[in-house]
């Protein structure tokens, strides 16, 4: 911490928590810039959780608003587990970040702007009539104001061998210096990251660095920063962590699944947003043969999954609601070979192309429903970012266990949000089994093979794979007789086969943990959340229930089986409700297989939901108490 | 497959067939298809425990079941795909995919041309008879236009599609055709398919007795057959006809079918099945303008999809050893919590350097790879023009008159320096206006009887657009460009002129670069 300043001659104000955002034009690197102001307060040892909000275009037309990249950053000496509500402080690029950020920033919050930025032409771009920071707009915040632009090339002048252009680009790193000088943190851990991203080009390093510095040294030598502040480290666990993000601790959840199974991964995907990042976290896996394959389409992708998993990988495949749309028949053909593999679908805003790079939880009965014919799967959807790891080595037991496809419902907020993630020891995480039936050479003596013989605790078929002698099987998607899946008209045959496929899928609620519930087993009222709104709803049920009031929470991450106990618990409440990012699937699902009375509190922004919002929900359903 | 043929079993083709009942209509060309495909197989020294059989939809779909094989009979069209992924996840196994022209062409044609232009292992069999038999006789995507259908009573008006040419688009490296009414000729076709290590691509005329029985006759009539079919072989001429007195020859890109009795046997046309053109010329010599060219068109070697990504899998183990999941979970910056209530010390580590490192999400991975590229991503010519300044310009020295200047002491000064713009300032010398020729002309000319008498500030134009030297000269061609400025002012920090930029400095200055670049 060779950076820290003696903090004598500012007033240093302890905070037991701080949302930043910082916001610029697509090209600024905002991304990066909140991602290295994350890592170093996550190493310095904050609890951490972000949120990056990006738009759909690569390169929308620069300083207008559709182009404005943001990333949000929560920090706390406490545990926390959400991005925030409303940032305290919003680092500006750009009068269109200003303009497309200033409603989620906090009443009398801090606003660093980059005044440079502020030209004629770039406020009409944003739609300012008159610049705010001339006008009397942003009164009641605390507005830095800072020119950038001018600064850094003061500052990188020396830098001869670099243009303007590269030397403008390192103004994130200005600003990022800023901040760091700000809440008091150290250099070291950007630094370093500079020198190894950039060691072929350490011109650019010693450019970004000198940059950075500057931003930091000005906040010391001007009066403009007059007031510092510090987050003390969290009392987190003991161990060692580092931060993940959804779609990488998925990966890493699929990788060790195939590893604890014996077994390669195969992961066929086509590129979307936003699960396309597995794709990109798998494909350099390949010591852990991890073989990917990057399909010429939608339906390409999961037939190869089911390919695969005939051949005896773990077979994955992962995209978003329009992808499923289109592998939806395959999905079915999978269900009834019974064949065993994950379907990941990190959720987006819908219907259609919708809101590629925003959140909904808006699949759920599509995956519970959107095939022909009756065709119930398995569900799980993780809570966090790092609950995407459980999840994914979940799906894996479940679908070997009950030789089916099994949904992964993740979120987009859940792919590219990150927190702290204690990193599992792997000899601590028991094996998947898997058995496959043994072959013979000889005919004689053998009774014939039956593909569809059930094992009697799990309604399983056995997963016989190509490749072993005397076990040849044919498997198709016409309606089969029991046994030996020999195609059948039967009507008798088709019943009992779709009974035997719900049942499977039924009984393993018998394996999955029993809900539980965040705080009195009675009580007025229970939240009752799904998927990544996790966070949210248990920091307001947290809240309201230090405010005395009678409310209580439940988390589910199994959504087809229920856990077996569910309808028990949520008889235990005078009232329930269900906040969703959608107008209302899951208190749909709770009315028709429970038969319980809930109320949905649905968002439909497309956006996570905030703290404050589900607190006033929470208050308006309990009266004054 | 060479790791198959070790077995010491020796297999018939009794082996191959399975319990179930074949149910395609009597006297379909399957029946003669799957005979042959059950007599090849054993010949092929493959163990039928390896042998797997993936189908789509339709009447040739259903022939996996009909193997005592492995087998999977799946969805319309997706049957590549499937083969695909079964083949990266066990590359040892032999596999046939059977498709149809509906079902390969249509429905599932991506999934054919990709799992071809793949090289995946497979052994792709396409059933073409020209029409939908499951779905009871629509016309397919190979029919001939004006084929009359249920789905199109007063005959098709589509065009149809060439199997071969389309596999050859895709690159394959092994494209061949035979006849279900060929016995021998279908066996000898299959054992050449199953032979070959990458995709193989065999179209199958197939009669289809109930919807479309006429299709294939001329090419199936045992009388007649040797007149309409041209049996290639590797190394041999391009001989057909009952009394082998027909050969094919090249007309400049065209073949064209000659009499051996006016033609030297030197100009008849040699088959090599490893020449692409000659391929593509085979593939489009359409029945009844040509004889039908049967057998193996073309066979090369290339590398096969699932054979090059095992490799990166043994390569990489070889390279970083097999995977470990404690390095992988560590690979990221790292802090450490201790016991302790209070952890101001703290250890940082990064392990991430052996290269497991997750990549960065969303697009500031772009961003990053923007700072590390190479330079040469801007042409030179627009790196030119958006680091280098106006300063580059050497902008003259601006000639410049007091705001209460009269019209005429401005004219004056603008003829002595004989420049065609000047900048107005005020008192403190700061820029006020500009007033150029054209002024002179739309203003003034012909309109102001005594330019004496007249103040420039009202016939020039106020707060002009200006620049500032250390901008780059990609921003003044733009405002030049847009607005059709001749002159630029540039100022200082307190708005003083520095000089004037005219649109002849810019256009000077990128042609002696552009000769600089040229050189």
């Amino acid at each position: 911490m060779t950076d820290r300043v003696s903090a004598e001659t500012y007033e240093v104000e302890e905070l037991e928590s701080v949302a930043i955002r910082f916001a610029g034009d697509s090209g600024d690197g905002m991304q990066l810039t909140g991602t290295q102001f994350t890592n170093t307060s996550a190493v310095f040892g904050n609890d951490i959780s972000t949120m990056p909000d990006f738009p759909a275009e690569i390169r929308a037309p620069a300083g207008t608003l559709a182009g404005v990249s943001g990333f949000q950053v929560h920090f706390s000496s406490r545990n926390v587990l959400t991005p925030g509500d409303a940032p305290q402080v919003l680092v500006a690029m750009n009068p269109a970040a200003l303009k497309a950020s200033l409603p989620e920033l906090e009443r009398a919050g801090t606003i660093i702007v980059n005044t440079d930025a502020f030209t004629k032409q770039n406020l009409s771009k944003a739609g300012y009539g008159s610049n705010p920071l001339e006008d009397d707009s942003l009164e009641g915040y605390q507005v830095l104001a800072v020119p950038m632009t001018s600064l850094n090339r003061e500052a990188l002048a020396g830098f001869k061998e670099l243009t303007n252009k590269e030397r403008d680009r390192c103004q994130n790193f200005f600003a990022l210096g800023m901040v760091f000088w700000m809440f008091d943190r150290s250099m070291d851990t950007t630094r370093d990251w500079l020198f190894k991203k950039f060691a072929r080009k350490p011109i650019i390093a010693e450019a970004n660095l000198k940059a950075m510095e500057t931003g930091y040294f000005l906040g010391e030598t001007t009066e403009t920063f007059q007031q510092r502040y510090n987050v003390r480290p969290a009392a987190l666990p003991p161990g060692t962590y580092r931060k993940v993000t959804g779609n990488e601790a998925l990966s890493m959840g699929l990788v060790t699944a195939a590893q604890k199974m014996g077994k390669p991964l195969f992961y066929g995907s086509y590129p979307i947003t936003p699960a396309s990042d597995i794709l990109h976290s798998l494909a350099p896996l390949r010591h852990f043969d991890v073989r990917t394959f990057q399909a010429e389409d939608e339906i390409a992708a999961i037939c190869a999954v089911i390919g695969a998993a005939f051949g005896g990988a773990l077979a994955v495949t992962g995209t978003s609601g329009p992808g499923i749309a289109l592998k939806s028949e395959a999905i079915n053909l999978a269900l009834t070979l019974e064949l065993p593999m994950i379907v990941v679908n990190v959720q987006r805003g819908g219907p259609s192309t919708g809101l590629p790079t925003k959140t909904e939880q808006a699949d759920l009965l599509q995956a519970m429903f959107g095939r022909n014919g009756e065709s119930p799967l398995p569900i799980v959807a993780p809570a966090t970012p790092s609950d995407c790891f459980e999840m994914a080595l979940e799906a894996a037991r479940l679908a070997v266990r009950a030789m089916t496809p099994v949904f992964l419902l993740s979120e987009g907020f859940l792919a590219n949000s990150a927190e702290p993630w204690q990193a599992p020891r792997a000899e601590d995480i028991p094996e998947i089994s898997v058995k496959h039936p043994q072959g013979h050479r000889n005919g004689n003596g053998h009774s014939p093979f039956l593909p569809y013989e059930r094992d009697p605790e799990t309604l399983a078929r056995p997963w016989a794979l190509p490749g072993t002698p005397g076990l040849e099987h044919r498997l198709g998607g016409l309606s089969k007789a029991p046994l030996t899946g020999n195609v059948s008209y039967d009507p008798e045959h088709n019943e009992q086969m779709i009974s035997e496929r719900a049942e499977k899928v039924a009984r393993l609620a018998g394996v999955i943990p029993e809900q539980d519930v965040f705080g009195a087993a009675e009580a007025e009222l229970l939240m009752l959340s799904w998927g990544g709104t996790f966070g949210v709803v248990r920091s307001a049920v947290a809240s309201a229930q230090r405010a005395g009031r009678s409310v209580a929470h439940a988390h589910l991450r199994y959504l087809n089986p229920f856990p077996r106990n569910l309808g028990d618990v949520l008889k235990r409440y005078r009232k329930i409700l269900v906040p969703e990012l959608n107008s209302g699937q899951l208190a749909l699902l709770l009315r028709s297989k429970l038969g319980v009375e809930v109320e949905t509190y649905a968002n439909l922004s497309a956006r996570p939901l905030k703290i404050a919002e589900v607190r006033d929900v929470i208050n308006a359903n309990l009266g004054r108490g | 497959m060479s790791t198959a043929a070790t077995e010491e079993i020796t297999l018939t083709r009794k082996d191959f067939v399975s319990d179930q009942t074949v149910r395609w209509c009597p006297g379909c060309g399957d029946y003669s298809i799957l005979a042959q495909m059950q007599r090849v197989l054993p010949a092929t020294g493959v163990a039928k425990e390896k042998t797997v059989f993936i189908s789509g939809i339709g009447c040739s779909s259903r022939f996996p079941y009909y193997m005592n094989t492995y087998g999977i009979h799946s969805i319309h069209g997706r049957a590549p795909a499937l083969a695909t992924g079964l083949a990266i996840a066990n590359p040892d196994l032999t596999i046939w995919v059977i498709t149809g022209d509906g079902d390969g062409l249509s429905i599932g044609g991506n999934h054919l041309l990709h799992a071809i232009r793949r090289n995946v292992n497979l052994n792709i069999v396409l059933f073409n008879n020209r029409i939908y038999g499951l779905t009871k006789g629509q016309y397919s995507p190979t029919s001939r236009p004006g084929t009359v259908t249920k789905s199109s009573p007063m005959g098709s008006v589509e065009q149809p599609l060439n199997p071969i040419a389309v596999a050859m688009a895709a690159e394959a490296t092994f494209v061949a055709r035979s006849i279900d009414s060929h016995p021998q000729h279908l066996a000898a076709t299959l054992e050449r398919a199953a032979e070959h290590k990458g995709a193989s691509f065999l179209e199958i005329y197939q009669n289809c007795v109930i919807f479309n029985p006429n299709e294939w006759t001329d090419l199936s009539d045992r009388k007649n057959r040797d007149d309409s079919i041209l049996y290639l072989e590797h190394g041999k001429h391009m001989i057909f006809g009952k009394d082998r007195d027909k050969g094919i020859r090249l007309n400049g890109f065209t073949p064209e079918v000659v009499s051996l009795d006016e033609v030297d046997l030197d100009d008849i046309l040699v088959h090599d099945a490893t020449s692409k053109p000659l391929a593509s010329i085979l593939g489009s010599m359409e029945f009844p303008d040509y004889p039908a060219a049967m057998g193996v068109i073309r066979d090369v070697r290339k590398p096969d999809y699932a054979g090059e990504l095992i490799g990166q899998v043994q390569t990489a183990q070889e390279q970083r050893g097999a995977g470990d999941l404690n390095q992988l979970y560590l690979a990221a910056d790292l802090w450490t919590v201790e016991e302790r209530e209070e952890a101001e010390e703290r250890e940082i580590t990064s392990l991430a350097s052996d290269g497991d490192e997750m990549p960065i999400t969303g697009l500031d991975e772009e961003y990053i790879d923007e700072m590390d590229k190479p330079e040469e991503v801007l042409s030179d010519f627009q790196d030119l023009l958006v680091t280098n300044t106006l300063a580059e310009l050497n902008p003259k020295v601006p000639i410049t008159v007091g705001k209460r200047s009269s019209l005429a002491r401005t004219v004056r000064q603008m003829n002595q320096h004989n420049i065609g713009c000047m900048l107005v300032t005020d008192e403190e010398n700061r820029l006020v206006g500009i007033f150029t020729e054209w002024d002179v002309l739309n203003r003034v000319a012909g309109l102001v009887d005594d330019l004496t008498q007249e103040t420039i500030t009202d016939y020039m134009t106020a707060d002009p657009l200006t620049l500032k030297e250390d901008l780059p000269i990609a921003q003044a061609l733009n405002l030049m460009s847009i607005h059709g400025f001749r002159h630029l002012p540039l100022v200082d920090d307190g708005g003083q002129p520095t000089g004037i930029v005219s649109f002849r400095d810019v256009v000077g200055y990128l042609n002696e670069a552009l000769e600089d670049m040229t050189d």
